[in-house]
């Protein structure tokens, strides 16, 4: 802490509590002084500071002690008077004006930085004007009628040696009519000491007539009160000082002017006059004063008796009214005599007497209420308990209690409350107690904005220098500070304060201050002229999504009018306004991957990868590729950009987003690019990016514009954003040239004359590019650099007319087109489909001729040829394109299951003219499909019992679609083996021929294999053998059948039979179906854009279901004559027993022979024991017909008890058969008479082994009917 | 009534702030409860007391405010702003409580980021239900 004597409030103290000098002056005087450029006082001034006057002063105390620091106040004598407030104010006005004036040069700097504001020292905080207008303003309240200190201690009378009888004018100036009001009214003491100065201006007085009126003088008014001032000794006026004593005092005129004629002896002499004055007149005067009033005020006031006395007078006034009126005391008055008391010992820095004396007059105010007196005496008190370093509590207590006292009188006490709050903040700074400091400024803003305005930013740098920094409130309160500036039309200190408060803000995330104060900074600096900094302080509001709606459209509304004032295009890096959001930076580009459509470009580049490992050369084998290729071709600084060619353009695509909530339009958005030749490593030519840039800003990257013509062609988007509205973007560059192309930015305008800029670098880590994948290792500037190789051939590939949504199971005849625009020939082509299940190539260009589903129906010529399914299609060698010529290539297309499929398709080709870094390029093509489920199909075929080779089939058909109704035309099975026989007529159970959605349908169907047809006995069915196909419907007799041995349905039912397979173990016993249909053409509301034309659903590997393993029959005659008086009839007879499981099965046969009574036939317990003739029911036979027919021989001529047969062969046998396999077995039976027989009394047991579901069973033997009858 | 309550971060950055004024004062309160943290910092930072309790008391009285100050474990700082000039300490103690209870609710969201801004609209229904029970009394 600094000692109070050397604080700015004691200096102030020392400035301004000193004693006041009357100056009466001739005109002739003034005159003289002119000379000069300056007044009498004026050039007196600054010689009245004495900084070791070492004058001793003894007051009260017998304690003599030395003054050393000192000053005088010199005055006009008309100017002794209170100011007058108007006068005043526009004084203060003036001088923050001036300070305005010559801060307005800062403004254009950058604001100060917090970080330095907190380490600046004390003093270089807060401006310096601050001072002064301080001063300003407490001078505003000189010579107040309740204090002392301004009151006049002495006159100095000045009479030029060149005035007519000048002795006469000395009388004649201290004329008592020409004296200031105040000392005339009696508030000051007119009986001051006197001082007389004859002037003598050297440069045209005569030096006798001077000495004489001096000595003239001396006679009248005594010896020691005359003094001689010679001045203006140089005569011609041009005496320039070095260091000028009166510039700081008087500012206007050019420094240089002042004091001109005045040599340095004319100075010495006035400094030793003032030295002179004031320590041989002035301070002995006021000495023997304070001593007089001393004595007499003990006299009166001291002691027990005086006070209580006093006290007594005093209430005996209770009832006079509060007056505050000056008059109430005369300067002769008691409480006047101390209150001068106290301010003569304060100013001759006795503090201690002027302490008692203040202490002594405040309770007689008090009880007077005479609370302007009081207050001002309580000011003083505080300040004297200040500067002589006592307790720091009374002070605080006295300038607090005189602070609210002169609140308490209203209006007219404000100015003095100003003065004290000043006083008493500076008294708070001096003993760093900042905060409290603040709160004085804070209190003494009034109402009048201009001074709210300088107390508050007062206020604000008090809050910095509290420790720690309280730097919230300096800000808020410079922000008021401003407001009120603004308010005032101080305009450039209205930037001032919010510029230092932008730096408080700038680092937090309170938006809505920060806009406010951005965006009226820049209003401001706009109204000032200085519209580049306007700009780039409303920049920074341009990003007010917060805002509301109508705060948005001022800002904006502002912005752009201030942009248009500067009448210039501004270029703005990093502009808000679209917010560009850098992680959804992609880029697109084409090396000897091209891509034909940009869904292909999305796709992840393992599945291209993994499509294309089989047909890209294995030169490049494994996961590298051209790249490591290239490393050896290319300098190593090249080998990490990526490669583009020449007139292929490079797309990126950005998104931007509007944080505005109103819609804001942005225009000609454009990539910044550069293009540097490599033709040598030095940077040739630099390309500009867009070549009608007009502001300085842009010019490096503008340069080389003079060549005229661009090495490269930019796209240009013009979009509107809604409110809060994300676009993405795409823009292209297309180099025309070889070299290094970077990507470095993106420009847009807005609104005609913003240019907003944003470099991709300059946000390092965020880019991450489609490509930046790949190469994990580049940087995202290197993703944003290409090298450009010479113009290729680039292949365009499309596939005609593939729907985005249709059926599964329709199939379709596409046409594949490939274009190659450049004059140079591809060769090799290459194609790998991603599902060959969906598609096959097909063999010949354009090989169909024919309507599409007519070409696949049976009477056509058609090549059955099948290829071998490679998953690579070669085309043919002789395939070269070049030019304009388009290749169409044939497709088949199967919607083979329903879902969401991605096609891929990948081309790869070879250029004929082979540039050394590209040898080959690929295209890819993607398709997405939206297949929807139509027809599903489920077989069940059981063995038919009656027939080893025959099967019967139950088809279920149900129509998944939505809206569609289907036709079914036709049911093949595939291959030679099995051959088809519709059951029962389709037309009986779907009249209406077409399957409604949701609807179901089962028919039959009998297979027969055809394979071993030679050991079936006879033929019920009438189907030729190899008939494989069943048409459906009957009444569709003119369209012919589909043959599915064609190529498109052969090659996709292959791939439908791989793709279907279940288990890996093949059985040969399967059957595969395919169902073709084709949509009912009434029904036209599906979402499938154009109608399939043919549908076919591929049923594989159904096998055949039975819950028995084995199928049997048993084969021998089925009448036999034989003559039974010869011998009995042995028949000889063949089971043939087929394992239909996957197991190995072991078989027993058991023969039964029956042995029951003849009496007990058995026709209720079934077929299970053998059956005899019983003549008389002839109803039996009738009830048995259902089953047996009408076959039954004539009755038996015999009835006997005997068993009618028995099996005579083998009666037992056990034997082995491997899975689906046939094995006979001989049996042999007896018959002894003639008779129809039942064959089923055998038993087959059979144990499955050798597979996991090892199971057995028993199964009782089929009916066979064998009649004997007698020859 | 309660004109404003705010929600503060630990690095000062305003989490929450809600106004419950008629009038355009948002940047005024916005001020107010930016000044307020000076005061905050103070208090906290004091070494001569320790903060044994949130509640952080009255912070400071503008012409027409009192705010209020409360500051949880993480050094997350509730803010009231009220123009209520006789106002009971446990009532703003209760405010506070329950407003915290709010909070922990908002951040407890697995969709909140921590340190951004609260967007739930249901904190911000519940705070205005708060303080709408508060303006009654």
């Amino acid at each position: 802490m600094v000692e109070p004597v050397n604080s700015s409030l004691g200096k102030m103290l020392l400035e301004e509590v000193s004693p006041v000098v009357m100056v009466l002056c001739t005109p002739l005087v003034e005159e003289t002084f002119l000379k000069n450029g300056l007044s009498f006082v004026e050039t007196l001034k600054p010689f009245c500071n004495f900084n070791n006057i070492d004058v001793p002063v003894r007051t009260s105390g017998d304690q003599l002690y030395r003054l050393k620091k000192f000053t005088l106040r010199l005055f006009n004598a008309s100017d002794i008077k209170q100011p007058n407030v108007e006068v005043a104010k526009q004084r203060l006005e003036h001088v923050i004006t001036e300070a305005g004036e010559k801060v307005f040069d800062d403004l254009k700097s950058d604001p100060p930085q917090i970080t330095h504001i907190l380490s600046d020292p004390e003093s270089e905080i807060a401006p310096t004007w601050f001072q002064y207008y301080n001063k300003e303003l407490i001078r505003t309240l000189s010579f107040s009628e309740h204090e002392a200190f301004d009151h006049p201690v002495a006159c100095l009378l000045v009479v030029s040696s060149k005035d007519e009888q000048p002795v006469n004018k000395f009388v004649d100036l201290f004329n008592t009519n020409r004296l200031p009001s105040l000392l005339n009214d009696g508030v000051m003491d007119p009986k001051i000491l006197k001082h007389y100065l004859l002037v003598h201006d050297n440069q045209d007085a005569t030096t006798e007539r001077t000495s004489k009126v001096l000595s003239e003088m001396r006679s009248t008014f005594g010896n020691n009160e005359c003094n001689l001032l010679c001045t203006n000794s140089s005569k011609e006026g041009n005496v320039e000082h070095q260091a000028n004593p009166w510039a700081s005092f008087k500012s206007s005129v050019s420094a240089n002017k002042l004091g001109c004629a005045l040599t340095g002896d004319d100075i010495v002499e006035i400094k030793d006059l003032m030295q002179e004055f004031t320590s041989r007149h002035i301070i002995p005067h006021m000495e023997q004063k304070v001593r007089e009033l001393n004595q007499q005020i003990s006299a009166t006031r001291k002691g027990l008796r005086n006070q209580i006395k006093n006290l007594w007078w005093r209430k005996g006034k209770d009832d006079v009214p509060d007056s505050t009126k000056g008059s109430m005391y005369t300067f002769s008055s008691t409480e006047s005599q101390i209150r001068i008391l106290g301010d003569y010992a304060f100013m001759l820095h006795d503090y201690e007497l002027a302490l008692s004396s203040y202490r002594l007059i405040s309770t007689d105010y008090k009880l007077d209420k005479a609370w302007k007196h009081y207050a001002g005496v309580q000011e003083m008190m505080g300040l004297a308990y200040f500067i002589s370093n006592q307790s720091e509590k009374e002070a605080e207590y006295c300038m607090e209690n005189a602070f609210s006292t002169y609140l308490k009188l209203g209006r007219s006490g404000f100015q003095n409350a100003t003065r004290c709050g000043l006083w008493w903040a500076e008294m708070l700074k001096a003993r760093d107690q900042y905060k409290e400091a603040a709160s004085a400024y804070f209190r003494i803003c009034g109402e009048e904005p201009l001074h709210a305005a300088v107390m508050l930013e007062q206020a604000s740098y008090c809050f910095v220098l509290t420790k720690p920094a309280m730097l919230n409130k300096y800000g808020f309160h410079l922000v008021l500070s401003g407001d009120h500036y603004k308010n005032c039309d101080q305009v450039s200190h209205a930037i001032r304060t919010y510029r230092s408060a932008i730096s408080v803000y700038e680092s937090t995330t309170w938006s809505h201050i920060k806009d406010h104060v951005h965006f009226h900074i820049g209003r401001w600096y706009a109204l000032v002229g200085m519209h580049d900094v306007a700009v780039r302080n409303m920049l920074k509001v341009l990003d007010c999504g917060k805002q509301s709606k109508a705060t948005q459209e001022i800002f904006l509304r502002d912005f752009f009018e201030i942009v248009k004032k500067t009448g210039m295009k501004h270029e703005v890096v990093g502009l808000q306004l679209p917010f560009i959001n850098m992680s959804s930076l992609q880029v697109i580009y084409e090396d000897h991957r091209t891509y034909a459509s940009q869904a292909s470009v999305l796709v992840q580049e393992s599945i291209w990868q993994s499509l294309e490992d089989d047909i890209i050369p294995s030169l490049n084998s494994g996961k590298s590729n051209w790249l490591e290729l290239q490393s050896k071709l290319l300098p190593k600084k090249y080998k990490e950009s990526n490669v583009c060619v020449a007139g292929e353009s490079v797309k990126v695509d950005l998104e931007f987003r509007n944080p505005l909530l109103i819609s804001t339009s942005i225009t000609s958005v454009s990539l910044i690019c550069e293009l540097t030749s490599n033709s040598d490593d030095l940077t040739v030519s630099k390309e500009p990016s867009s070549l009608s840039v007009g502001t300085e800003s842009s010019a490096e990257h503008n340069q080389g514009t003079t060549s005229g013509f661009s090495s490269f062609t930019l796209s240009e988007v013009d979009l509107t954003l809604g409110g809060g509205e994300k676009k993405m973007v795409r823009l292209t560059v297309t180099p025309s040239e070889e070299g290094i192309l970077k990507i470095v930015g993106v420009r847009w305008g807005l609104s005609g004359s913003v240019v907003g800029v944003h470099y991709f670098q300059s946000t390092p880590g965020k880019a991450k590019t489609n490509k930046g994948r790949r190469k994990n290792k580049l940087t995202p500037t290197d993703a944003l650099k290409f090298l450009v190789i010479k113009s290729l051939p680039r292949l365009e590939g499309s596939i005609d007319h593939l729907p985005e949504q249709l059926y599964a199971g329709d199939l379709r005849y596409l046409v594949l087109e490939l274009k190659n625009k450049s004059e140079s020939p591809i060769k090799n082509l290459k194609m790998k489909i991603s599902h060959p299940r969906f598609v096959n190539p097909g063999n010949h260009e354009e090989e169909v001729t024919t309507d599409f589903p007519d070409c696949l129906k049976k009477g056509h010529e058609q090549n059955n040829l099948q290829r071998e399914t490679s998953s690579v299609f070669s085309f043919p060698k002789d395939v070269s394109l070049q030019g304009d010529k388009s290749l169409r290539w044939p497709l088949w297309f199967r919607a083979a299951i329903p879902g969401t499929i991605s096609l891929y398709f990948t081309i790869y080709y070879e250029m004929e003219n082979v540039s050394s870094i590209m040898k080959y390029r690929t295209l890819r093509m993607n398709y997405n499909l939206k297949v929807l489920p139509s027809l599903e199909t489920s077989f069940e075929i059981t063995p038919s019992p009656s027939r080893l080779q025959e099967f019967l089939v139950r088809m279920d058909i149900v129509n998944r679609a939505n809206s569609d109704s289907f036709h079914i035309h036709q049911l093949s099975t595939v291959g030679c083996r099995w051959g088809i026989s519709l059951l029962e007529r389709v037309d009986k159970i779907l009249p209406s021929k077409s399957l409604l959605p949701g609807q179901a349908l089962s028919c039959h169907f009998m297979i027969k294999d055809n394979r071993k047809s030679g050991t079936e006995e006879e033929k019920t069915i009438s189907n030729p053998p190899s008939q494989t196909d069943v048409k459906m419907f009957s009444q569709d007799d003119d369209e012919k059948l589909f043959d599915i041995v064609n190529s498109p349905l052969t090659n996709f039912h292959k791939s439908e039979r791989s793709c279907q397979e279940t288990s890996d173990q093949l059985s040969t016993n399967t059957v595969d179906f395919i169902l073709i249909s084709h949509v009912a053409k009434s029904s036209n509301s599906s979402g499938v854009a154009d109608i399939p034309k043919i549908l076919s659903h591929h049923s594989c590997h159904n096998r055949i279901r039975s819950s028995n393993p084995l199928s049997w029959s048993l084969y021998g005659p089925r009448t036999i004559y034989h003559d039974f008086s010869t011998s009995l009839c042995e028949v000889q007879l063949k089971l043939v027993i087929r394992n239909t499981s996957s197991g190995l099965s072991s078989v027993s046969f058991n023969a039964i022979d029956c042995l029951p009574d003849a009496a007990a036939p058995a026709p209720s317990s079934g077929n299970q024991s053998g059956w005899r003739y019983v003549p008389d029911v002839t109803e039996e036979m009738k009830l048995t017909s259902d089953v047996m027919g009408s076959r039954l021989g004539k009755p038996p001529s015999s009835m006997e008890s005997s068993p009618p047969f028995i099996w005579s062969g083998l009666s037992s046998t056990k034997f082995e058969i491997p899975p689906l396999s046939t094995t006979e077995v001989p049996l042999q039976i007896s018959v002894f008479s003639p008779g129809i027989y039942n064959l089923s009394s055998y038993k087959l047991t059979w144990e499955l082994s050798g597979h996991e579901d090892a199971s057995s069973g028993t199964c009782q033997g089929y009916p066979y009917y064998l009649t004997v009858l007698q020859s | 009534m309660i004109v404003c309550v705010s929600v503060v971060g630990h690095q000062n950055n305003p989490l929450y702030i809600q106004s419950f004024t008629d009038a355009d004062d948002a940047l005024k309160l916005h001020h107010v409860v930016h000044c307020s943290l000076d005061v905050i910092e103070e208090r906290v930072n004091n070494p001569k007391t320790t903060l044994n309790e949130a509640f952080l008391g009255l912070l400071y009285p503008t012409l027409n405010y009192k705010v209020y100050g409360y500051l949880t474990n993480t050094k997350v700082k509730f803010i009231l702003v009220t123009t209520d000039l006789d106002v009971r300490d446990t009532d703003v103690r209760n405010f506070f409580r329950k407003f915290h209870a709010a909070y922990v609710d908002a951040v407890s969201n697995p969709f909140h980021v921590p340190g951004k801004k609260i967007t739930s609209r249901t904190f911000a229904q519940t705070v205005s239900n708060i303080v709408g029970s508060y303006g009654l009394n």
